[in-house]
Formats: structure tokens, sequence, C-alpha cells
């Protein structure tokens, strides 16, 4: 177990240097730079100045100096100056994480808590009217995208409660209440999809389950049909579903781009967007390297997951 | 009984009356305190850097913070001369036939941190600004340098005064300096420093600025007005997303709308869903206009830039772009909206302001004079930011253009590449927006059409027009000066130097509570809010 999981690390580690390689490399790939956006606020470009801000952020040295400065920076855990803010990216990024880590676990609970009970019910009952309802919902929240369903949320409100969530973000020390507030809404929008691919995962993994011998066997035995379900059954169904929720939740981490800018919600899919257009290097690159480790360790956390829910499974 | 007889009509002669001439107004006294929530379409493109940008994204959500010398008054909807008011100076002086601009400045005002603030701190700023030789500080980006160029030297007699010098009379540079865009810097404090902070002795101080989410302001209890301001705090919400601005401001989550933004389309919209709105129609001073790169063929040649003026129908353009939420004017805001702009009976001989058809018919002679045929019809490529508001108007004018031959492809530039574009020359033609400070023919003409200017993206150099800029700025009689704005603005349509299609509109958009918020005839100059209030 110990040697799989040093083994894991080092993908990591490898993974994300790699990761890295592409990250910087595709940011200077893309045109303009954060001079050529600072000259766009004046409405006009100036060469010879342009050359003197290049230098004072030290965007005039070569790219593979820059690369290993940014390297050498993230090994000492200085994250550098963010152009856009001339502050250090640390502070722009902290405030960030937590919105979308808690925007994250709270639509992956939503998904949960939805998906696999209407998934587990729409097995039993196959074919039933309820099943077909079930499906028709989990297919609509497939079709559907948050976003859309995030800004219908919000235009219903202000159309029949003349209310909308906070704006700006609400610290739950401050205003539990408004804090919950704020973050169920995008948490329903978002979850609902995800709750829907859940729900399909479930059903079509337990309904394979269920003609398994020992499913049939249990039955025989005479054993209490919630027994049979939940503790059998679902069990050995619920490998591919840890699948998908840990995909679905790495997925979160740097997708819930237009969710967040929908309820204002001061996230990093949001702001990575803003960092991009603004090509503020040193906060993409750091960015987009948060959310590699997020994917990365959910993915590895995933893994061992499975060894816990099913003890056939070895790791050497 | 006699009494009750003459009394009762006298009511009925009050009843009517009162219902006549109106209710007697509410008292409209001002009450102090309050905080106002405003909208903020992205987060401060530089900090607090004023004189490093050119956006309202900037000014409006800093102009609480910092203050100018002289200031376009705040409860006036126009700005001229008349309307100028003192801020920094308490009283102004043209001298030497208007080649000395005399400030006397106000005492005992104090910066953010409690510094003295004195007319060393205007010499400062402003030999920044023009880049005096010996400047204590060089901003990185300087956009307006042009606007300080006639200026000799600043001097500061005493901590008091402050004298301009100038090298020729310049009417304008009063115009100019009560702009939201020419605060005052504070010079004990780095230039580099508002980029991340705000030093001012505007009547708002900076508490926080959250990145990305907002910026907020407390009353500043040392402003050098006293019982201004009258509310406690103002809070800009940075609100990226449209949909999610308007319901903010249809629920009162929000209590003012961004500036330029509100449609006449929205306005609509949301005056029905919430009648007690407050919309007021104002010109943003911003304009819709063609940039064709006269460096480079095919526009090198005059009749073919006249063509292209002359294809495309502006009332339809505002029509189906702007659904009527804009007007037709020339290179200086049309009237009633501007000052400076031509009489409509004067706009209409211009070119591609006459009859569609026969000015699609004279675009038609226009191009084959210059060698465009159907057979061989002007193939070029019309560049444009990749912004919904840039796009929607360069579509329509490519289908105008088609009408009369010249067959022209859209590429969209990244807002990140347009003006580096635009600046280098790195187009044929181009579907463009300009704003304007302050309505004032010096903040536009030397700017956007004097040669050498680097947001003179048309490459446009003309002796005889450079020759009429000069003269109109050093104009001191204002009659004299209107006459000269008018020709200058028909020569340059005549040229078709930077074909204007039409000056936009803004519906500008707040709560029935909010009072003092006076629109003006310019986006960038009125959002310093120490006379706004609320009623709530």
């Amino acid at each position: 177990m110990k040697s799989y999981v040093a083994q894991r690390l080092g993908i990591a580690i490898l993974t994300l240097v790699g990761m890295s390689m592409v990250i910087f490399a595709l940011l200077r790939l893309a045109p303009g730079d954060i001079v050529d956006i600072l000259f766009s606020t004046a409405g006009y470009v100036n060469d010879t100045e342009k050359q003197a801000i290049l230098k004072e952020l030290g965007m005039d040295r070569p790219y593979w100096v820059q690369y290993l400065d940014w390297m050498r920076q993230i090994l000492t855990g200085d994250l550098g100056k963010s152009y856009r803010y001339d502050i250090p990216a640390w502070d722009v990024i902290r405030p960030l994480i937590p919105v979308t880590i808690e925007l994250a676990v709270l639509s992956i609970l939503v998904a949960v808590v939805l998906g696999v009970p209407t998934g587990v019910i729409s097995a039993v009952r196959q074919d039933s009217t309820l099943d077909y309802v079930l499906r028709v919902l989990s297919l609509a929240g497939l079709s559907m995208p948050s976003f859309w369903l995030g800004m219908v949320i919000i235009l219903g409100m202000v159309s029949w409660l003349g209310w909308i969530p906070p704006l700006t973000y609400v610290k739950p020390t401050d205003n539990f209440k408004a804090h919950v507030i704020q973050f169920m809404l995008p948490a329903l929008a978002v979850g609902y999809r995800s709750s829907a691919l859940i729900m399909r995962i479930t059903r079509s993994s337990l309904l394979e389950v269920m003609r398994e011998d020992y499913i049939r066997t249990a039955w025989a035995k005479g054993q209490a049909g919630r027994v049979v379900i939940w503790r059998h059954a679902l069990k050995n169904a619920i490998l591919p579903v840890v699948t998908v929720i840990g995909i679905e939740f790495a997925f979160l981490i740097g997708g819930l781009v237009v969710t967040e800018t929908v309820f204002n919600l001061p996230g990093v899919a949001r702001f990575l967007v803003q960092a991009i257009l603004w090509r503020d290097y040193p906060i993409v690159q750091n960015l987009v390297m948060f959310i590699a480790i997020v994917v990365i360790f959910s993915n590895l956390f995933v893994d061992m997951l499975y060894g816990v829910l099913d003890p056939r499974v070895r790791y050497g | 009984m006699s009494r009750m007889r003459v009394s009762i009509p006298l009511a009925v002669v009050s009843l009517v009356l009162v219902i006549a001439l109106g209710t007697p107004a509410v008292s409209q006294t001002p009450k102090a305190g309050g905080t106002l929530n405003i909208t903020q379409r992205e987060d401060l493109p530089q900090g607090f850097a004023i004189h490093e940008t050119s956006t309202i994204s900037s000014v409006w959500p800093v102009m609480p913070c910092l203050s100018n010398l002289v200031l376009f008054d705040p409860l006036k909807k126009t700005e001229s001369m008349d309307t100028i008011i003192g801020e920094l100076a308490e009283k102004w002086s043209w001298q030497d036939n208007y080649r000395n601009l005399v400030f006397f400045l106000r005492k005992g005002v104090k910066w953010h941190d409690g510094q003295p603030f004195s007319s060393k701190d205007v010499k400062y700023t402003f030999d920044m600004l023009r880049e005096a030789p010996d400047a204590p500080a060089k901003l990185r980006i300087n956009p307006r340098k042009d606007w300080y160029s006639n200026i000799q030297n600043v001097e500061a007699p005493d901590p008091q005064t402050v004298i301009f010098h100038l090298k020729r009379p310049q009417p304008s540079l009063l115009m100019m300096l009560a702009s939201g865009y020419s605060p005052v810097y504070a010079a004990h404090v780095p230039a580099a420093s508002y980029r991340t902070g705000c030093i001012g002795t505007g009547p708002f101080k900076l508490k926080e600025w959250r990145k990305g989410e907002f910026v907020e302001y407390v009353k500043n209890p040392d402003y050098f007005i006293k019982g201004r301001p009258y509310l406690d705090g103002l809070k800009y919400v940075v609100i990226a997303e449209r949909g999610t601005r308007t319901a903010a401001l249809q629920s009162g989550a929000v209590d003012v709308a961004f500036p330029g933004e509100t449609t006449k389309t929205a306005a609509e919209q949301l005056k029905k869903a919430v009648p007690e709105l407050v919309v007021t129609e104002y010109s943003q001073n911003v304009n819709d206009n063609i940039i064709m790169n006269m460096k480079k063929p095919p526009f090198n040649n005059a009749k073919v830039r006249l063509a292209v003026s002359r294809a495309i129908d502006r009332h339809a353009l505002i029509q189906a772009v702007h659904q009527g939420g804009a007007v037709i004017g020339a290179s200086m805001a049309p009237k009633p909206h501007g000052f400076w702009g031509l009489l409509d009976k004067d706009l209409h001989t211009l070119p591609g302001y006459g009859k569609p058809a026969d000015e699609k018919a004279q675009a038609k002679k226009l191009l084959a004079e210059a060698g465009a045929t159907p057979q061989n019809p002007l193939r070029v490529e019309m560049v444009t930011r990749a912004i919904a508001i840039y796009v929607d108007m360069a579509s329509f004018v490519i289908n105008e253009l088609k009408q009369v031959g010249i067959e022209a492809s859209l590429k969209q530039i990244e807002t990140a590449q347009w003006h580096a574009t635009a600046t280098r020359g790195d187009y044929q033609i181009g579907a463009n927006l300009t704003g304007i400070g302050p309505d004032d023919p010096d903040a536009n003409f030397f700017e956007n059409y004097s040669c050498g200017s680097p947001r003179n993206y048309s490459f446009y150099c003309d002796e005889q027009s450079t020759k009429m800029i000069e003269q109109q700025s050093q104009e001191i009689d204002p009659k004299k000066r209107l006459a000269q704005v008018a020709m200058l603005q028909k020569k340059l349509e005549d040229d078709a130097a930077r074909p204007l299609l039409d000056w936009r509109l803004d519906y500008f958009t707040h709560r029935p509570y909010v009072k003092n918020l006076v629109p003006h005839q310019s986006i960038y100059n009125f959002g310093r809010m120490q006379e706004v209030w609320r009623d709530k």
C-alpha cells in the first residue's frame, strides 16, 4: 500500500511538472500579454514604453529563465507577484480557494444526496412510471447547463420575490444564514446536473449487480429487500459511482466559471478567466497548478477508496 | 351661514389649484447618512491610478477618492466653462491673454493619510503628466500627455498658489482640468502606489478593495467642503455578468447602475418591471466610427474613404444596432446632448447624412472612379474588437458596404490586441468606438485627428486641418470658436478622416431614493458623489 502511494505520488509530481510546462507554453502562445492589456485600458500603445514595462515585470528575459524562476518560486513557497494587481499572487489567490472548495463540496453533496437514492429507486423500480419520471428528470439535468439554470433561479427570484442572494462574499462567521443561502442556490444549480449523471451511473451499475448470482442467493435466503439492495447490491455497485463523484469534484474545482459569474461568487474559476483575459501569468499559472493538484489528489483519493469499499482491490 | 357660503367655493378653488399645480413638493433637504451600493462592471483595471488608464471602469469607482483643481458642477447636467466649480482651487484667473492660468488653492486641505495638501502636489502631478524634463516622477503609461502639451511650465510660488504658464492661449485647458481624468496625486507617495491603494483628498476614503469583488469607501471626515459628503459610505460591487447586474438593480441589491451600460431596450424592460426606477437619457460622449488606414491602399485614396462614409445609413444603424438609443452627429457630440455639435441642417449637407439611396449611388460612383467595378469589387478585411457592442456595429457596416460593392470580411481582434492593432496600423478598415473625456474640441481633436497622435488610428494628417485644430484651440471668443469648430467638423467629415456613425446614449438608472446623482453629457465626469444622498 505504502509503495503504491509512493509510486502514485511520484507519478503525480511528474504529471505536475509536465503540466507546468504545458501551462507555461500555452500562455506564451496566446496572442498579447499583460502590457498590451495595460495599454489597451489607456487606448494606445507605445513600443518604447512597452519594453520598459516588460523589463519591469521581468518578461523580457528568455522563456526558460522565466520558467525556472517560476519553479524556484513554487519550491520556496513564493508564488510571485500578480502583474495586474502588483501584490503577491498568493494574496490574490488565497481568498478564492475556500469559496470554490465550499461550493464544489456542497454541489457534490447535493449531487450525491439527490443522485444515489434516485438511482437506486430507479433501478429497483425498473420500467415503472417512477423510473421513467426519474429518468426524464435526470435527462433534463444533463441537458440543462448549470449556468442557465443559475440564471433562471436568479431571474425567478427577482420576479417572484424581488430578491437575489448576496452579491459579495458573506463569511459564515458574519452571517451564517446569508452564507448558507449564498452557497446553497448555486450548489443546487450545479448539483442538479451532477446528480443526473450520478443517478444514471448508479442505476445502470445497480441493475447489473442485481442480476448477479449472489444477489439472487440473498433474495432466496429471505433477506429483507432493504438489506439486499443497500448492503449487498449497492455496496458492489458503488465503485463506478465513486469514480464519477471523484471526476465531478475535480471538474467542479475549475469548471464553475459561469456559475460563479452568474451568482457573483469570488471563486477560483471566475477569477481564473479574468486572469487569462489579462494575461496575468503568475495568477493563471498558479491557479491552474492548484486545479491540477486537486484533480490528481482527488483521483488518488478515489483510488484509495476502492480498497476500502471493495476488499478484493489490492494495491501492489 | 354666509361665511360658509364663501368658504366652500374657496376650498374648491384651492383644491383645483392644488391639483392643477401639483401637490406641494416634499422637502428635498438632503439627509446625511447611509451607504450606496453601486454597480461596477469589472474590477479596477489599474487600481486607483486614473492617470494610467482611459476607461470608465477606472474613473467611475475611483473619482470619490480624489479631487481636481476644478470640476464640472455635479448638480448641473451640462458641462461647459460656465458650470466649472472649484475643488482644490478656491478661485482661478486667466492672465496675460489666456497664457497664464493661476489657481488659488484652498487652505487646510489634508490628504487621507493626514499630510497637508499644497501647491507642491499640483506641480508634482502636472509635471509628471506633461513629462517635464525635471519631473520628479514618471507614469509607466501616460494616455493624456497630449492634453497638457501646451503647458510650458508649472510654477508654485507659494503653498496656496499655482500658475500654469502656457505656450499659447488655450481656454480649453480648464475644461480638461475639470474632467474626472484630471485629479491631483499626492507628491509624498509614489505614483505607482495608486495601482494598489488611494491617498486622495476626495470626499471618501478607501476602506477596502477586495480584488474582483468590491471597492468600499467611508466618508472622509476631513473633507474640505464642510457638510459633505452626505453619505457615510460607498460600495462598488463588481458584477461581471450583465444579467446579474440587471437583476441586482431590479431587486434593489444595488442602488445605481454602471454608466454607459443600460441600453434603451434594457431601460424600458427595467422600468416595466420596477416602475419607480429613475431612468435618465443622456449622451455618453462615446461615438461609433470607422477607422481607415490611410497609410495603406485602398484607403489612402480619399474617394474610397468617402465612398465608405456615404455607403453607411446612419439612421438605419441607430435603429438596428441601438434600437434607437443613439443620435447622429459629426465629430463633436450633437446638440442638445453636446455643446459643440453641428445643427441638423448642417449635418444633412455632410457626406453620408443625406438620403440613403442617393448616398449609396454616390458611393458607387466614387468607387467606380477609384477603379472598383461589380466585376472587380473592392475586397477588404474589416477588423473590430471581439466585444458584442463592436461586432454588432461592424456586422451592420459590412452589410452596408456590400450594397455599394465593397466585399468586407470581418476579423475580430481580442481586447488584448485591439489597441495595438489600431495604433500600429495593422489593419485596413475597422469598426471602432471612441470615448471623449470632457465635451471639448481640444480633448477630441488633438487626440484623434492630429498628426502623430497615438490615438489617431487612421493616421489622418492634413495640414489645413492641423491649422484649424490649432486655431480653434487658441480662440478666446466663444462665438468665433464655435464657428471654427463647426468648420473643422465639416472638413473632417468631407475628408472621411474617421467617419462618425452615431453618438451613443445611455439610460442611466438608479433607485428613486438616490438623490443628486445627475448624469452629465459625458460618462467620465460625474462620479465624485459628494452631493449624493439617500432619501431613505
